[in-house]
């Protein structure tokens, strides 16, 4: 499943990622810390991949493997913000 | 070469699970990639090679040191792409299939082999297979899938410069690291706590298929895909309820599952990668767990909530999923490799999809994902997010091809219906077409049979035969004309004083031409006929006569004084009978069709027995079908000995009357007495008969069965087993017939031909008769699957009317058809349907049961003790302790304040109230009942009741017989009201070698013969033995002194004359001696002859062997001559394990076959090599700990007189040998703990089943896996015993268990 023409889907942010994430937990967004650990707060492997599935859909570019070494958010928007930077620099 | 380190717990048991087979190639799992395109081979080759030169988990060896296994890494078994060009080939793509399928079928040896290998096969100029394969201890599917992912992306980027989608693997260390920690971790505690509260209660799992799960070397696949709906729909619900579908498909699996086990939960097995938040998740390694989860399926829910409670328990178990359910099933003692802990596995793969690999196209072919020991259903999500596959994968041990076809059908549909439904409550089970076919085509079953009545077809047939002969009792008999004569005169008299249409009229006669003559003329008059048996309680028969309010009653002077005097009775051999009254019949007397016939009453689970209420068209169908069905003639002789209380005796009545042949009345009370009968069948020239199967068992062990020929005898009441089908064509020469049906439906409603050439196991009840339709449903109504236990139902034209005054109870049972018009009748039986539609009975849903036939309701007789007086509980059971033989047993917790309960009044007060056969056979009396987790009785652990009655056989009759079953009876400590029969085995009564000692002793002074213990083992019977008791007597001494003590070389244990399956010889321990394997031989199931192997130097003019290579070359020169050829099969406990591999070796040398080597317990001798030689004192100590005895108090150092004295003391079954033997068992003793220090064993290539004492050997390092290096491969069964208990009479039940399967 690749990226699909971004034009129309919202990008990814850091927000909307916590969004989600709060979202799949049935929790209020505030609750989800930049560096708290997911899976103390409730997140699995599947729900995990079920995320990933929709920011791909977004246009992210990450494979699972980085990011279930370690679930945390802010580590987790730099592995996105960063594949969105080199993201940027495919051929055409 | 790097520092070894000690296997992960995830690699332990995939490790123990490939050395226990090491010729098992499932553990190898496998892919390949098909390529179409442009590959720059060169390039590919970089790729792969750079890949796996990271992936150092994939190169490592294992080594088995004494401290347990070791990883060791070795550069040397990194795989390198091998590249084979086949374009040249015949067929290039046929080529590369087998020869990858041939690598896969290659097991490999993990402390050898390398475990990965990557093969690029070219199979034409732009087509390639690309093919992996990679050993479950090091990789699992998520590694793979990264090692794939890894490969391409190195590959792409080499080829179009594209940036890496994928990180370079982290380092296998930080794999090891984790595992180390997790194993000292408080986590790991936590987690083992969270499993072992699940499964406190051990539950039972419920499966598929029952059989044992061996890992079988293959397996079976379907693949299947879901609708694009499906997957939409499965987004949509996943979003809508916050779930993820993942857990939807996994709990609608549970669900699907549950249609199939019934009960209340799946216990699913739900494979988990286990990375999350781990470094492995960028290691290709092992990591993977298998967690048991148990998903409650309430289908009362709505399926939000059902699919919400699901997706709890699955993340609860997730958040515990690093404990190894290897671990847990340690922890719960489910020991050996076939107790499961979970069912099906239900896997779903989310992993991403197969990368671009450069600018080619790409298939992924997944082969072998490991191990499937039962079903794996594995899901995997398509490119698109709504495509679903299905790949169905099944050992072949347990499922046929079809089973797995139809399970992948119907496991779509049912989860494609499944998520479009509020509930599961309206989902079916069966796809569309098994449903036309399970509901309809089965049935189709419609025949044209006349709508007329008994008393219709019976005056024809006087018309057409008037002076046939339609009657025979005693030797006198009754013509058509004559009957017919007499019953109407009976009838006009009945018509005279009162009795009409509609009216009931009760008969109780034995039988007799009355008997005949009353239930015509009540049904001339268009009444229906009741029978009563005189001989049941009067309770009883005052109940069913207030409730049937008869006309009158019909009886003999004889039988009057069993009814009140206010009835009304009409005494048929007194006077005053020839003085009443006639009135001439009219044809408006005449019943028609729908008037009822008869009413039979049944026993009633309220504790009040039923009336049951049969039209005449409905047995009319009945017996229409059987004539034409078994093509009865005029010159047919019928039968009649089922009392008529008995439904069964419906068709014996009247079937002559429709056929024209003549019916032979059995004389009263001749329908219990074999001999008799068969004399009846002989003289009279039956051709058909009827009995029930456990009457038929009795009647088939007497001799004056032998021989008999008939035309047709139909078993009914009961199950009618395969041993009683089979036993049956050996003794007489007629048709066998297993018929079906409840009371409430006009006899029978299905049937079987249970011939000569029939083999099924169990015997089916088979299919329906004329315009008659048999469903099996779930508790919701819904059609069950074929193999799937369910509600019996029975529709069609043969149902009665009602139960009698009872519209309740008939409303309740008769419900209206839901498949079309009319109703069905839920029949409280459980059964199932083969797959060629033959209905397999399996049981009752309720607590009612059969006893020899007939019906009872144990509610009936808990109410029956209850009105004695106050219990705190009271609860009745019947039991199959023995195979085939039930019995009722009550347990009682009596009132504190009322104190212990006088059995011997309790028992006769339930005489009074139940009939003969509901009465217990046993009262025990307990504390307290035990109670399972809900707090509900727990039926199962009630306790077995002490040996007292057992199967009824030909009883003793010579004096010889007679005084041995006395001495039988004695020596079990049995009563003696107790009956032994002249065919009951001593040791299957309960015997063991003690207890045959003690006989042994009686017989002796009884007799006066010299009897050694040995006799016994070779006539186990009364009659047998009795019958060497008598030969003694008459015959010089024929046997050699030692064969007569039962102490020859070879010993019979068990002699199956007609038994054509190659024997087990079993092996003595250290003493010499072979008997304590007596149960063991009797607990082998299909029975076969069993000898024990026993020392020569038992006898002291013997000298002894003095190796024990020498000893195994006699020993196998012994057994060939009782076997000349294979395969054979040998077993020893102790030193007999390590004589019988030593055989097993010589055996194989010499070109012969051994299908089975086991030992239980057995060591191989490097163990003991270093000790020094026991003296005497340490052997005899020895001796006294074989026997069991405690040795503290034994003056020491021990000698052989004062191990003889304590023996003897002691009344050890050994004491009972003369000095001499006992001598002789001491030098063996002696001789034997020589050899095993000396002895080095050769190598036997086949597998040895280890049965391993699980409780014993703690702080040593015995192990099974010792004899690895002597033999092929090691099975290890876990018995929970220690060494010295492996052949009590329990653990000898799981021993048999086990070898019963191995030696099949």
């Amino acid at each position: 499943m690749s990226s699909r023409n971004s034009e129309e889907t919202p990008s990814l942010t850091l927000e909307v990622m916590r969004a989600d994430i709060a979202a799949i937990l049935h929790e209020d967004p505030s609750e989800i810390g930049d560096n708290d650990s997911l899976i103390d707060l409730g997140l699995d492997s599947i729900r995990a991949m079920s995320l990933l599935q929709r920011w791909r859909d977004m246009g992210m570019n990450v494979e699972f493997a980085a990011f279930a070494v370690k679930p945390e958010l802010k580590y987790w928007w730099q592995l996105v913000s960063g594949a969105a930077a080199s993201d940027v620099s495919l051929p055409e | 070469m790097m520092k070894p380190v000690p296997l992960t717990e995830a690699q332990e048991g995939l490790w123990y699970a490939q050395r226990f087979d090491p010729e098992n190639p499932i553990f190898n799992t496998s892919q390949y990639v098909e390529i179409w395109g442009t590959l720059d081979v060169a390039a590919f080759e970089q790729a792969v090679n750079a890949a796996m030169q990271k992936a150092r988990a994939l190169s490592i060896r294992v080594e088995d040191l004494p401290d347990g296994p070791q990883l060791f890494f070795d550069p040397a078994l990194t795989a390198q792409l091998r590249i084979t060009d086949l374009r040249h080939a015949n067929d290039p793509e046929h080529e590369a299939q087998s020869l990858m399928q041939r690598d896969a079928m290659t097991a490999l040896d993990p402390t050898r082999d390398a475990l990965a290998a990557q093969h690029l096969y070219q199979v034409g100029e732009e087509k390639f297979f690309w093919y992996q394969r990679v050993h479950h201890l090091v990789i699992d599917g998520y590694g793979t899938s990264l090692l794939t992912r890894r490969i391409c992306d190195l590959y792409t980027s080499s080829v179009t410069g594209a940036v890496h989608q994928t990180s370079p693997f982290g380092s296998f260390d930080s794999v090891l690291q984790e595992d180390a920690e997790y194993r000292q971790s408080e986590k790991r505690q936590k987690d083992q706590e969270f499993w072992q509260k699940e499964f406190a209660d051990k539950p039972e799992i419920p499966l598929l298929n029952k059989g044992l799960a061996y890992t079988s070397h293959t397996f079976i696949r379907e693949e299947r895909s879901f609708s694009r709906e499906f997957g939409q729909r499965l987004q949509s619900l996943a979003s809508e309820y916050f779930l993820t579908w993942p857990d939807i498909l996994t709990a609608l699996s549970a669900a699907y599952l549950k249609r199939h086990t019934g009960g209340t939960e799946s216990i699913l097995g739900i494979p988990t990668m286990n990375r999350f938040g781990s470094a492995s998740a960028q290691v290709p390694s092992m990591i993977m767990n298998v967690l048991p989860v148990r998903f409650p399926v309430d289908e009362s829910l709505s399926l939000q909530d059902f699919l919400i409670s699901a997706a709890k328990k699955l993340k609860s178990a997730r958040r515990h999923g690093r404990y190894r359910s290897e671990q847990l099933r340690r922890d719960l003692g489910l020991l050996g490799e076939h107790r499961r802990l979970h069912g099906p596995l239900i896997n779903i793969l989310p992993f991403e999809e197969l990368p671009q690999l450069g600018n080619a196209e790409t298939k992924m072919h997944i082969q072998g994902t490991g191990a499937v020991d039962d079903l794996t259903f594995n899901l995997r999500a398509g490119a698109q997010g709504d495509e679903l596959y299905l790949s169905l994968d099944a050992n072949p041990e347990l499922f046929s091809v079809e089973d797995v076809k139809d399970h992948a059908d119907r496991f779509v549909h049912f989860l494609e219906a499944a998520i479009q439904s509020a509930s599961l409550k309206a989902v079916s089970t069966l796809t569309p077409e098994e449903h036309q076919h399970w509901v309809y085509e089965v049935n189709q079953t419609a025949h044209p049979v006349e709508r007329t009545t008994l008393v219709e077809l019976m005056l024809r047939q006087v018309r057409n035969s008037p002076d046939a002969e339609a009657l025979r009792f005693n030797g006198k008999s009754l013509t058509y004309a004559q009957f017919e004569q007499e019953s109407r005169k009976l009838a006009q008299k009945l018509k005279a004083y009162g009795v009409k249409k509609g009216d009931v009229v009760a008969i109780a006669l034995p039988r007799s031409f009355e008997l005949l003559i009353s239930v015509f003329a009540i049904q001339r008059l268009g009444a229906a006929y009741l029978p009563l048996d005189p001989d049941h309680p009067a309770d009883r028969i005052s109940v069913i006569i207030d409730s049937a309010q008869p006309a009158c009653i019909l009886t003999f002077q004889s039988l009057k004084q069993s009814f009140p005097e206010d009835r009304s009775l009409i005494v048929l051999d007194h006077e005053s009978f020839h003085s009443m009254e006639e009135v001439a019949l009219t044809p408006s007397d005449e019943p028609g069709p729908d008037d009822a016939a008869y009413i039979i009453y049944t026993s009633g689970s309220t504790g009040v027995p039923k009336g049951v209420v049969i039209e005449h068209h409905s047995i009319v169908n009945r017996l229409e079908w059987m004539r034409t069905f078994y093509n009865f003639q005029p010159d047919d002789r019928i039968l009649q000995k089922t009392p008529v209380t008995f439904d069964v005796s419906v068709w014996e009545l009247f079937l002559p009357f429709l056929t024209g042949c003549s019916l032979v009345i059995a004389p009263p009370e001749a329908h219990k007495d074999p001999a008799w009968l068969a004399r009846i069948i002989r003289e009279e020239k039956v051709t058909t008969t009827h009995f029930v199967p456990s009457m038929l068992g009795i009647f088939l062990a007497d001799p004056a069965s032998q021989g008999l020929r008939m035309r047709r005898v139909f078993a009914s009441g009961e199950e009618l087993t395969a041993t009683i089908r089979d036993r049956f064509h050996q003794v007489m020469k007629s048709e066998l017939h297993n018929l079906y049906g409840p009371t409430e439906a006009a006899v029978d409603v299905t049937y079987w031909p249970a011939s000569s050439i029939d083999e099924s196991s169990p015997v089916p009840i088979g299919f329906p008769v004329w315009n008659t339709s048999m469903h099996i449903l779930d508790e919701y109504l819904r059609p069950v699957p074929p193999s799937v236990n369910g509600d019996l139902y029975i529709g069609g034209v043969q149902l009665a009317r009602e139960y009698l005054g009872r519209p309740d109870l008939t409303a309740e049972r008769f419900i209206p058809n839901p498949f079309g018009a009319g109703r069905i009748y839920k029949t409280g039986d459980v059964a199932w349907y083969r797959r060629d539609g033959a209905i397999v009975y399996s049981g009752r849903s309720d607590f009612q049961i059969k006893i020899r036939g007939l019906r009872v309701e144990l509610g009936e007789i808990e109410a029956a003790i209850l009105s004695f007086g106050s219990f705190e509980g009271v609860a009745v059971i019947a039991r199959e302790d023995r195979p085939g033989d039930q019995r009722i047993v009550a347990y009682l917790v009596p009132d504190q304040n009322a104190g212990p309960p006088d059995l011997v009044q309790l028992r006769s007060h339930v005489s009074t109230r139940v009939t003969d056969y509901m009465i217990p056979s046993a009262f025990i009396v307990m504390d307290e009942f035990p109670l399972n987790s809900s707090g509900k009785l727990d039926r199962k652990s009630l306790p077995k009741p002490e040996l007292e009655a057992i199967q009824v056989g030909r009883p003793p009759e010579t004096e010889t017989e007679k005084k041995v079953a006395g001495l039988f009876a004695e020596a079990l400590g049995l009563e003696k009201s107790f009956t032994i029969s002249a065919e009951d085995d001593f040791f299957s009564l309960g015997g063991h070698s003690l207890l045959a000692a003690r006989l042994m002793i009686r017989a002796r002074e009884v007799f006066g013969h010299e009897l050694g213990i040995g006799v016994l083992f070779t006539h186990p019977t009364v009659a047998r033995f009795a019958a060497h008791l008598d030969q003694l007597s008459e015959q010089s001494d024929e046997f050699s002194h030692m064969d007569r003590q039962g102490l020859g070389v070879i010993i019979p244990l068990l002699l199956a004359e007609s038994s054509s399956l190659p024997p087990v010889f079993m092996i003595h321990p250290a003493g010499g001696i072979s008997w304590c394997y007596a149960g063991l031989a009797r607990e082998l199931s299909p029975r076969r002859s069993v000898y024990g192997v026993q020392a020569r130097g038992l006898d002291l003019d013997q000298p002894l062997p003095e190796t024990m290579d020498i000893m195994a070359a006699d020993y196998v020169d012994q057994i060939l001559k009782v076997q000349p050829e294979g395969p054979y099969h040998l077993m020893g406990w102790s030193v007999g394990g390590i004589i019988a591999q030593a055989m097993a070796v010589r055996l194989e040398q010499s070109g012969h076959s051994v299908q089975t080597l086991a030992m239980l317990d057995s060591y191989p001798c490097d163990y003991w090599r270093d000790e020094p030689d026991p003296d005497e004192s340490t052997a005899l100590k020895a001796l006294l700990f074989i026997a069991g005895l405690d040795t503290e108090n034994i003056p020491q150092p021990l000698t052989r007189e004062i191990v003889v004295t304590e023996l003897r003391k002691s009344s050890h079954p050994l004491a009972n040998l003369s000095d001499d033997a006992l001598s002789g068992v001491v030098r063996v003793v002696i001789q034997n703990n020589r050899l095993v220090r000396r002895h080095h064993h050769q190598r036997f290539s086949g597998r040895l089943i280890h049965f391993h004492a699980a409780l014993d050997h703690q702080g040593t390092t015995l192990a099974p896996e010792m004899w690895l290096p002597y033999v092929g491969a090691v099975t290890i069964v876990e018995i929970p015993a220690v060494h010295a208990h492996m052949v009590s009479p329990q653990n000898t039940k799981l021993v048999a268990r086990y070898l019963n399967h191995s030696l099949s």
